[in-house]
């Protein structure tokens, strides 16, 4: 599981995005996330890698990932990261209210899980509200894009830049 | 049913899990239909309850083991696989609690598969903490339905000792009838409980052991941890409440996407630049150059203590982070070099660009014939140019990724399509796989990557500057130390290496410069090269002179004659392959450990990967086609094998240019010594080689490469 977060990036020399985003940048922007992941091809991708140090369990690299040096604050990354994996451990947590869900499941014949969502994907809608919740207040700003781990095996957490804010001569 | 691309209906696969069902659902029908009356009646009317209480959690435990999604991964899109494709090592290594473990490229779903993880061949996924493919319910068992799949197995076991006990109590209620319908049918089931009884029972004992250990079935036939440390057991207790008790796993494939809009618009925020972030500009040759080099200096130990990635077993020391802090400086100069080598006014093709050297007046002695070379160069230069986008080799390309696409020259990046970042990721997950003998190779990988790009900055400088110098060309150094070892004037003592890719032929040159007796030696080895490197720096020429020296000396290695074939062969389908990457694990396999090892090896590969390279095809190099093959074929050999296949391999590469072995196993040297962080005392060539260290001007020079790295280089 990665954690991805997309920069997205100004090919000068590209002519297909120069255009399209020359054209766009003038004006204030609202993408629509399909969009942007749409045009993910020509965003720069910086991946987060999990960390397997502990074993299986869900946490991601709290490692500063070089590329985004100049695009944020070296805390502000790390203190999302450390969040996501705070809730990550909380889905997987192993507790009392883990232990009563499965025996409600396995004394209904599991037709409970037609009816309920499971303690973790309880905590994913969490995680996700709050990708959006960081992408829309610090991300976006900066002109990166954090995507949900989930929708890649929960391998990689993808940030991706974007040109836009980069200042003259800083691609990264 | 219809056949869907590469999916037939296959028959057989389903013939066990329908027995199974057949099997589990007939024989308990009829125990429940001939048997429960009765023994409601005799013995209490609980039995049968108990009995359909103990089938119906059989049955939701089979059904939920049949069709959950066993934690199937998607496969990596392709974004993400481009971080990890061609050139990229087949296993990264993570340390998880200590022990290191393997992850191994997946080649169908494109992606390091996380520790667990398997590829099932059957079902063609790969899964979260893979189990095994259950043919009876025919559907692997992994994170998401172990516990299913687990609860299946011992209510089954309950189940069938139920009606096989059940059973038996009818039947010697029933002694006297044995041949009644009732009592027969009952005595079938219980033929029929008891024989699936052992298998059953066994494969849930087994389990129970598995879970008890922490352990999947994969890893226990596999013998993963035999007699070593599992490191992904947390206790009996712990395991065993980790497979019951804990909340059931999402699942990756499928889920519902969900349209979000975030609002992206200017002015954006940035962080404060600190200085050492705004250095980015080369503008002198050596001042700024140590100026990075201390600030990528910082920035690789930090990230090399925080990566908790990549490293070959027993040595420590991510290059993921050393690459990756490194690379943001050379970006941040790249994108300045591009506008700066856009307003070069040379119309020379791209490669031409980045040769130091030819275009002004270099530092070294004026050469009568420079303009005339350089022509020659650049025609040259074209040629391999075009050579390399046709062959597409890997090892030229990853290097030259590292600049973002804009700036890549048209000759070189029409070939490439990678963002900087993701090819440097790339390599750094390349180098992050690499075992023990390739912190070497990742080192000197990040070196290069690190000095093409360096060599592009310094180039445009010096183009800007007119002074050129091929002490960039010798430093196999990361670009931070490019400069520095620019910036200082040549040295007297010239060193003794050079970039594996410049031909004898230069070398040659270089030394007829610099001793106008070599020189009817050089000539006569090889037709006349239409590239011509006459402001070689005096380091190249000494190095030159001496590998000349120990040519004479030494006799030419043996078996070389096989590594040309073999790396033509290896490298040649790499190229095709290379970016096809990952179709066929099993080709993929192979190719993937030279590729792998390409750019690993070489000390200056990459930013001569592609220039030299090339050039050395175009040097008068009578096969362009191996010439890079061999080369990479080097590199490939040189992360896996021991120095020796290293230094014979580079040796190969450069035999058709003729190039004397002392010079590959000297360089080879060198860039093993780049590897450590320390001096190696004497620049040993390596195992298996003449002394070639010997200095036979006597003494030894310490050069200062990248990371604080000193090579001592026989004078």
């Amino acid at each position: 599981m990665q954690l991805e977060c997309k920069t997205y990036s100004r090919d000068y020399g590209s002519e297909e995005v120069g255009q399209g985003l020359e054209t766009e940048s003038s004006a204030s922007l609202v993408h629509n996330l399909q969009e942007l992941r749409r045009s993910a091809s020509l965003a720069t991708k910086v991946f987060i890698q999990r960390d397997y140090s502990d074993g299986t369990i869900c946490q991601f690299q709290t490692k500063f990932p070089p590329e985004l040096d100049s695009r944020i604050e070296r805390q502000l990354f790390e203190e999302t990261v450390k969040t996501l994996n705070s809730f990550y451990a909380e889905a997987e947590k192993i507790g009392g209210s883990s232990y009563l869900e499965g025996c409600l499941a396995c004394a209904t014949a599991y037709f409970i899980f037609l009816c309920m969502e499971t303690h973790y994907e309880k905590v994913l809608k969490k995680i996700s509200r709050y990708i959006q919740e960081q992408n829309e207040k610090i991300f976006a700003p900066r002109g990166l894009l954090l995507t949900d781990p989930v929708e890649r095996g929960m391998r990689v957490i993808r940030k991706m830049k974007s040109w836009w804010a980069a200042g003259p001569g800083i691609g990264l | 049913m219809p056949a869907e691309s590469g999916k037939r209906f296959k028959p057989s696969k389903y013939v066990p899990v329908s027995a199974a069902a057949i099997f589990l659902v007939g024989a308990t029908t009829l125990f429940f239909a001939f048997t429960c009356p009765g023994l409601s009646l005799y013995v209490s009317p609980a039995v049968p309850i108990y009995n359909a209480v103990v089938f119906l959690f059989v049955l939701a435990n089979f059904s939920m083991a049949t069709f959950m999604d066993p934690g199937i991964f998607p496969r990596a899109e392709e974004d993400e696989d481009k971080e990890d494709d061609f050139r990229a090592p087949l296993y990264k290594t993570v340390e998880i609690k200590g022990i290191q473990v393997r992850m191994k490229w997946c080649a169908t779903c494109r992606f390091y598969r996380p520790p667990r993880c398997s590829h099932c061949s059957v079902c063609d996924n790969c899964v979260e903490e893979f189990d095994h493919h259950c043919p009876w319910v025919n559907n692997c068992i992994g994170r998401r339905n172990y516990r299913y799949f687990f609860l299946f197995l011992l209510s089954l076991t309950a189940h069938i000792m139920g009606v096989f006990g059940f059973g038996l109590l009818y039947v010697l209620y029933h002694m006297e009838e044995l041949s009644g319908v009732r009592t027969a049918v009952t005595m079938a089931v219980m033929c029929v409980a008891g024989l699936f009884f052992i298998p059953v029972a066994g494969l849930t004992g087994f389990h129970v052991v598995l879970v008890a250990r922490g352990r999947t079935t994969n890893e226990q036939v596999t013998g993963k941890f035999r007699g070593g440390v599992n490191p992904f057991t947390n206790g009996c207790c712990n395991n065993v409440s980790r497979v019951l008790c804990s909340s059931p796993a999402p699942r990756y494939l499928g889920r519902p996407k969900k349209e979000k809009t975030i609002v992206i618009r200017p002015p954006f925020l940035r962080p404060e630049v600190s200085d050492g972030q705004i250095t980015v500009k080369i503008m002198d040759n050596g001042i700024q150059g140590e100026l990075r080099r201390s600030k990528s200096k910082g920035s690789l130990e930090i990230t090399e203590s925080q990566s908790a990635d990549a490293e070959p077993p027993p040595p420590p020391k991510p290059d993921l982070s050393r690459y990756t802090g490194l690379r943001t400086h050379l970006s941040l100069a790249t994108n300045e070099d591009s506008s700066l080598l856009g307003k070069d006014s040379p119309p020379t093709p791209t490669m031409y660009k980045y040769r130091p050297g030819y275009s002004s007046s270099s530092t070294s002695a004026a050469m009568p014939h420079s303009s005339s070379a350089k022509l020659s160069r650049g025609d040259s230069l074209k040629e391999p140019t075009s050579i390399a986008e046709s062959s597409r080799h890997p090892s030229y390309r990853s290097e030259p990724s590292l600049e973002p696409e804009s700036f890549r020259s048209p000759t070189f990046g029409k070939s490439f399509h990678f963002d900087p970042l993701s090819s440097g990721s790339r390599s750094s997950s390349l180098k992050s796989a690499q075992g023990t003998g390739f912190e070497l190779g990742q080192l000197q990988s990040i070196r290069s990557e690190g000095t093409t790009s360096t060599s592009y900055k310094s180039l445009a400088n010096q183009t800007r500057n007119g002074s050129l110098s091929y002490d960039s060309l010798l430093t196999p150094s990361d670009s931070p130390d490019f400069e520095s070892v620019q910036a200082g004037p040549e040295p007297d003592p010239p060193l003794g290496y050079t970039s594996p890719f410049l031909s004898a032929r230069l070398a040659q040159q270089r030394e007829a410069e610099r001793h106008p007796r070599l020189v009817p030696t050089g000539p006569t080895h090889r037709e006349p090269s239409p590239v011509r490197y006459d402001n070689l720096s005096r380091h190249i020429v000494a190095s030159l002179q001496e590998r000349e020296k120990l040519l004479r000396q030494s006799p030419p290695l043996p078996g070389r004659e096989e590594e040309p074939g073999l790396g033509d062969s290896g490298i040649q389908s790499t190229p095709g392959s290379g970016h096809a990457p990952r179709t066929s694990s099993s080709s993929d396999d192979s190719k993937r450990s030279p590729l792998v090892k390409t750019p690993l090896g070489r000390p200056a590969a990459p930013r001569f990967g592609k220039p030299d390279g090339l050039r050395g095809r175009g040097l008068g190099s009578p096969e362009p086609g191996p010439t890079a093959p061999y080369l990479g074929r080097s590199m490939s050999y040189s992360s896996q094998k021991a120095p020796p296949g290293v230094s014979e391999a580079e040796e190969v590469a450069l035999q058709p240019l003729l190039t004397p072995k002392d010079e590959v196993q000297l360089k080879t040297a060198y860039s093993k010594s780049n590897g450590q962080p320390k001096s190696i005392g004497s620049a040993s060539p390596g195992p298996g080689q003449p002394p070639l260290s010997s200095p036979t001007r006597g003494g030894v020079k310490k050069v200062s490469g990248v990371g604080g790295t000193t090579y001592e280089i026989s004078v």
